[in-house]
């Protein structure tokens, strides 16, 4: 038997990432009772690295390595520099409210790291086994950090929630790649597009019985309707910060795993998952939009609105072009950000023993604190789509892509509902300026959050006037 | 390539001082204090004004090549893409200087009209925004852009109509401007979208290459209803024009606009942004050109509005709504020379009109500021002993108005409706003795307010006559300076404006053989001075003079002729007091009708239908479906999952059976 | 061996599998549960045999049998829940349930069956000799072929420990009793032995 040592360079940021996750584990062990925000720096500082490395390797040509399991290619490079960038807002974001609310600054950071190292694993699989281990490593840490208030009773019924229909999404997803396997003999993305294509209609009955399960267990991850029952109960169960993270990175993971999925391995089952999928996006923009009317729990409304979302992110992979994939990946850029802000917004509104969570709470927010309700407003503006804000083109694109996909009757439906949704953001928008605020303090947030947030708010909109450049890195990946 | 970059980066200038103007005055205009910033403003201006200028030179006099570029790519989004760009040809630079010019002035002006108001800086910064929005208007390259920046002087301008907030009737009437142009707009929109689906490009000069090949093509628009897209298109576009440029039917929020501070009536309802419907038509020329419909459709709404909006001027008594129906009337004699394909003599009528309304407007407005902002004219009276610098001024602006010759309208006005008498499009002859007719009410109402405010007996109070002086000199010296215009810019320009082989504006709008009036006109050119000795064979001549005889006549002569007319002809007067019945119309149909409309709809389809049949049928239904719905949101984990997997089951049945 | 023993050795313990973990949730008693977790565990360990993994199929018995079960069994008795209350929503969704389940089991069924999936589409994996050993192969590829997936799933155990301790750790509580390894590492001979010296005791001085 003959064995090369496999090429380590490809995964370099994904090593450095565990490497200094055990670092971290060890310093905050021995110094994070006398330095308390080492956990935090360190955190930062790791993220900032990776960042770099992947950097580095961006305009590098597709390479395969570990024996054709992980892969290197544009998509994982410029998802990669997502994910870093905006897990590097989230921490930066969650940092005040952790001392807050006591959480373990050390597991805290330890576990998120994890996680996002389990997006980075995910979004570079070329194997069902490594993109389902990537999946795993992605969703155990997110289960944990759920619970981690730990005398939260809501806190932990979540947790549970979560966990449990975790588990029975992944059975569902591991059961259809089973299936793939049984047919294809083999777990390798390009091996089992080239069964699957090859396949005869007749036999392929088993492959689409497969797939319903693993659209399932996207779905789920996805938090795609009628998969979406957790995402309510564990964005409001949470504390925010987690919220915050749930709701930003791991969406462009999940994106990217059903590209890999669908169209890298499943290509000759276009028609099926089309159909499945244009279902899904349907009841999930339909959903999402009209039950979010009805909260008056901010955090929930939050959650309803990323189902509709995640339907309209579908909208570009059920188009089936190489222009509607860039779409969404232009939408699932643009959305992390946005509710990244959306909910940095309600992390800075808390205080300790408040918790920010009513729509009430952003009540005149605009006479405490007018940057803020501008900020917000921009972000709420480009949830709805309303140009010129960056979510106008986020939605434009996908609904141009399944327009040229000869699927007129969706974009209506799609832009339908988007004008009911544009009803809930402008409510927001009316209770920070137009209502008097019960609590009429000032809101203060230390300067890091401050800039943050302002680079957050401001980047919807720059992106909104110059979106080409970040709609030519999309479309670079697929096209180029 | 060298001439390009030149071209690119006066035009950028042009266009971006104004608004680093509009930043400055408006984010730092606390800072810098009230002096420092009209001076950057003006400064700014200046510049821009310069630019445009050596555009001008460049283009007109040097006869370099127009320019077309883009300089941004906002967005590439499948096959469209949204583009910043600039076409710099001799329309944007004959539109370009006369934007630049009036809103030099009319800053300038400002300085000493607004000197006494709280939110100084914050008009100046609006002002300015609009000078910046006017320039995106006219030097788009593409409809998108054209879009923007109507949409963007429409913005500024129902700000500024609104300016003094506080004022119940300003509120009102900047929600009017509003409701009328959103109608405007729709059509404009509607166009857009119209070319962008069959045109694939919103790009002028794909489009106007591309516009031959669909002169054939139809659009169903109702099953069985087959209408030429050309035609279509264009009344979509000129829909959106009759908005912004107030054209009958959707007029009525010009008058109301002069609730705004009087420098704004000037620069944004008279010389300007008004006349965006007007550049708008132009400039779509090639597509306008081919179809007859279009055209005159054009021709008979200007005539229609040149001749009865003019009539409505005649009766107001508010000094600026005298000059506002005028603006109207104005428009409508652009919009008349448009459809009669004479698309120079309506730009050229654009530009006279620009000098000579700032002109009227700035001279009402000094009138005002010296009546302590009442503007109602049967308060004043013999004003030009007090006022003799204003009185010239308006007085010359009154006769440019009232096309007499040599003044700079009358070679404009005299132009259009000779057009108009030559042309053979559809509806001309009614649209010319529209104009005609026009010709000596115009006269009619400017030398009516003319001889109210400046001759006859002083009729303000006693306090205010012996406040009353001429107007401090930032506010005169526009006027004199507009006056120069208003008395030489025909003379000097209609020859190569018009009649010219190689006219001033070249091939920067484009005119069908079939219906070139001008060239025929040409013919009968013989330069400035001998069209002054042949106008006395023109009927549009008597008229006026006519009409300033009569204004003469029933004001000085017999004063008391005005109120025997009006007691006599009562019922006209209703008629004109009540504006043709648009705005009771409005009110009536739009405003009650809805709120009946909907009564109706409550009673009986809420009531009955809803009530009787749905709730109470198919009410049961739904409630057991949302008490369903509850249940699967219970928050218990076995019924999400048995959600999950039943949405599974769905899925598989679907697929493996369907 | 003969395909039909072989069927029949499958079908016993797959049928054992499917009864043991219906028996895992349906009893009330959750010492019985664990007990038919177990029954659960030693039959899939069967079936992993007779697809000549015996490696697999030992350390599940070892590990998941062995260990796991017992600790699940401890903690069990450890809380004395003698019977869990009733489920409200189990009856009541039954119907529901159980349609669903034999519409998912019968399409199953349907699309595994084998006219989709039989011998005629996919032929039978031929077997190993007496000399192949699954040990020996599993050794050759873990650190291989496999390294990437392996040291992944390292990670993942690694994150549960973690995640429970965080989860279940709260911190030492004033009053119990725990080791202190280092003051037993620097414990010296003289701190574990105490040499009293007495004085012998005297004599009785009659």
């Amino acid at each position: 038997m003959t064995f090369t040592i496999p090429n380590f360079i490809p995964a370099i940021p994904e090593i450095f990432m565990l490497v200094m996750i055990c670092v971290i584990l060890m310093t905050d062990l021995f110094l994070g009772k006398r330095i308390k925000s080492i956990a935090y720096s360190l955190t930062q500082l790791t993220l900032i690295g990776a960042f770099l490395l992947t950097m580095h390797q961006y305009g590098m040509p597709k390479v395969y390595t570990f024996d054709h399991m992980y892969v290197l290619d544009k998509l994982a490079i410029l998802s990669k520099l997502a994910i870093l960038l905006v897990s590097f807002f989230v921490f930066l974001y969650s940092r005040e409210y952790i001392g807050m609310t006591k959480l373990p600054r050390g597991e805290y950071h330890i576990l998120g790291l994890f996680a996002v190292l389990g997006m980075m694993v995910l979004v570079s699989a070329s194997n069902f086994l490594t993109l389902y281990l990537g999946l795993e490593v992605l969703s155990l840490p997110l289960y944990a950090m759920v619970a981690l208030k730990r005398d939260s009773g809501v806190a932990s019924e979540a947790a549970m929630k979560y966990f449990v229909m975790g588990a029975l999404a992944s059975g569902m997803l591991l059961y259809g790649l089973s299936m793939l396997y049984g047919v294809s003999h083999s777990l390798d993305f390009t091996a089992v597009a080239k069964v699957v294509s090859e396949t005869s209609p007749a036999h392929s009955l088993i492959l689409i019985f497969g797939l319903v399960f693993i659209i399932a267990g996207i779905a789920f991850k996805m938090g795609a309707a009628p998969f979406h029952m957790w995402v309510p109960d564990v964005y409001d169960g949470s504390p925010t910060s987690v919220t915050l993270f749930i709701s930003s990175a791991p969406k462009i993971a999940a994106l990217i795993m059903a590209y890999r999925l669908l169209v890298e391995s499943a290509p000759g089952l276009i028609i099926q998952w089309q159909h499945v999928l244009m279902v899904i996006a349907v009841l999930s923009i339909v959903l999402g939009n009209v039950v979010a009317i009805a909260q008056s729990n901010i955090k929930r409304m939050l959650a309803y609105s990323s189902i509709a979302h995640m339907g309209y992110m579908l909208l570009g992979i059920i188009a089936g072009t190489k222009a509607g994939y860039a779409s969404s990946l232009f939408y699932v850029f643009t959305y992390s950000m946005m509710s990244m802000g959306a909910f940095a917004m309600l992390l800075m509104m808390s205080k300790s023993g408040f918790e920010a969570e009513n729509i009430e709470d952003l009540q005149g927010l605009n006479s405490r604190n007018p940057w803020y309700a501008l900020m917000m407003l921009l972000i709420m503006f480009s949830m709805a789509g309303i140009p010129p804000a960056v979510g106008f083109f986020a939605k434009l694109g996908v609904l141009e892509a399944v327009i040229n996909a000869n699927m007129t009757w969706l974009a209506i439906v799609a832009l339908i509902f988007a004008i009911v949704g544009a009803y809930y953001y402008l409510r927001v928008v009316k209770v920070m300026y137009f209502d008097d605020p019960k609590d009429a303090t000032a809101v203060t947030a230390p300067m890091d959050m401050r800039i943050a947030i302002t680079i957050n708010g401001l980047a919807v909109i720059a992106l909104g006037l110059f979106p080409s450049a970040l709609i030519g890195l999309c479309r670079n990946v697929f096209f180029g | 390539m060298h001439q390009d970059s030149v071209l690119h980066n006066l035009s950028l200038t042009m266009v971006l001082a104004p608004l680093l103007g509009a930043i400055v005055a408006g984010f730092f205009g606390k800072v810098i204090g009230k002096t420092w910033t009209h001076r950057v403003t003006i400064l700014l201006l200046m510049v821009s004004f310069a630019c445009a200028i050596y555009i001008a030179k460049l283009l007109i006099l040097d006869g370099m090549p127009s320019y077309n570029g883009v300089i941004y790519t906002w967005a590439d989004v499948g096959k469209y893409q949204f583009n910043v760009g600039f076409l710099i040809d001799r329309l944007t630079a004959v539109m370009g200087i006369t934007v630049t010019f009036v809103s030099l002035l009319v800053h300038i002006y400002s300085i000493g009209y607004m000197a006494e108001d709280d939110g100084y800086q914050r008009f100046f910064s609006y002002i300015s925004l609009f000078t910046f929005m006017m320039l995106m208007l006219i030097t788009a390259n593409n409809l998108l852009q054209l879009y923007f920046g109507w949409e963007g002087v429409g913005l500024v301008s129902y700000l500024l109509i609104g300016f003094w907030f506080h004022r119940e009737t300003a509120n009102f009437g900047s929600l009017k401007a509003f409701i009328a142009n959103r109608v405007g707009d729709m059509g404009f929109l509607l166009g857009i979208a119209a070319i962008m689906t069959y045109f694939g490009t919103i790009d002028y000069s794909t489009i106007f290459a591309d516009a031959g090949n669909f002169t054939q093509t139809t659009i169903t628009v109702l099953p069985g209803v087959h209408w030429n897209l050309i035609t279509v298109v264009c009344l979509l576009l000129f829909i959106g024009a009759m908005g912004k440029s107030a054209q009958m039917p959707l007029h009525v929020w010009l008058p109301e606009s002069m609730e705004g501070p009087t420098p704004i009536s000037a620069l944004i309802h008279a010389a300007t942004m008004v006349t965006a419907g007007v550049f708008m038509v132009a400039r779509m020329s090639p597509l306008f050109e081919l179809s007859q419909v279009a055209l005159t459709t054009v021709l008979i709404i200007g005539a229609v509005g040149a001749l009865f909006t003019g009539i409505l001027g005649v009766i107001q008594s508010d000094i600026k709504r005298v000059v506002a129906y005028s603006t109207l009337s104005q428009l409508g004699y652009m919009m008349v020379g448009l459809g009669a394909s004479a698309f120079s003599a309506g730009i050229f009528h654009l530009m006279t009109h620009a000098s000579f309304k700032a002109l009227l407007f700035l001279s009402a407005g000094s009138v005002i500021i010296g009546m302590h902002h009442d503007q109602d004219m049967r308060n004043m009276g013999n004003i030009r002993k007090y006022m003799p610098i204003t009185y010239v001024a308006f007085l010359v602006g009154a006769l440019s108005l009232s096309a007499i010759p040599p003044f700079a309208g009358f070679y404009s006005k005299d132009a259009i409706i000779d057009a108009v008498h030559l042309s053979t499009i559809p509806g001309a002859h009614f649209a010319y003795i529209c104009v005609v007719l026009g010709a000596f009410v115009t006269a009619l109402y400017s030398f009516r307010a003319f001889f109210m405010t400046f001759h006859t007996k002083e009729r303000m109070s006693e306090g205010l006559r012996k406040n009353l002086k001429e107007s401090p000199w930032v506010v005169w010296v526009p006027l004199v300076i507009l006056v120069v215009p208003s008395i030489i810019l025909g003379a000097m320009i209609a020859g190569p404006m018009l009649y010219d082989p190689h006219s001033i504006l070249g091939n920067s709008v484009y005119t069908a053989p079939q219906y070139d009036v001008l060239k025929i006109m040409a013919g009968h050119w013989h330069g400035a001075w001998s069209a002054v000795a042949e106008s006395i064979y023109t009927p549009a001549f008597w008229m006026s003079i006519a009409g300033v005889a009569v204004a003469w006549l029933s004001y000085i002569v017999f004063p008391r002729l005005p109120n025997f007319v009006t007691r006599r002809f009562s019922w006209v007067y209703y008629i004109l007091d009540r504006k043709y019945g648009f705005d009771d119309f409005n009110q009536i149909i739009f405003a009650r009708g809805t709120v009946g409309l909907g009564k109706a709809l409550f009673k009986y389809a809420d009531l009955k239908l809803i009530d009787d049949y749905m709730v109470n049928g198919s009410g049961r239904g739904i409630e057991w479906f949302s008490r369903t719905l509850r249940k699967t949101q219970s928050g218990y984990l076995y019924d999400y999952a048995f959600a999950m997997i039943l949405g599974l089951l769905v899925f598989l049945l679907w697929l493996l059976l369907g | 061996m003969d395909l039909l023993v072989e069927q029949i050795i499958f079908f016993a313990f797959a049928g054992m599998t499917v009864l043991a973990g219906a028996v895992v949730v349906a009893v009330r008693n959750p010492v019985h549960s664990v007990l038919a977790l177990v029954v659960a565990f030693v039959a899939s360990a069967g079936l992993w045999l007779l697809l000549e993994a015996e490696f697999l199929a030992l350390v599940l018995i070892f590990v998941y049998v062995g260990a796991v079960m017992t600790l699940f069994l401890f903690v069990v008795m450890m809380l004395n829940i003698r019977e869990l209350p009733s489920r409200e929503g189990f009856v009541r969704f039954l119907p529901l349930a159980l349609f669903a389940l034999a519409a998912i089991v019968a399409m199953m069924v349907f699309v595994i069956g084998p006219q989709h999936f039989g011998l005629a589409q996919y032929a039978i994996p031929a077997h190993h000799g007496a000399d192949y050993s699954n040990i020996r192969e599993l050794g050759l590829v873990l650190y291989t072929h496999d390294v990437y997936p392996f040291e992944l799933a390292a990670v993942l155990l690694l994150i549960a420990i973690i995640a429970a301790i965080s989860l279940s750790f709260r911190g030492r509580r004033v009053g119990t009793r725990s080791q202190v390894p280092s003051a037993q590492i620097a414990v010296k001979s003289a701190d574990r032995i105490r040499i009293i010296k007495m004085a012998s005791e005297p004599k009785v001085k009659r």
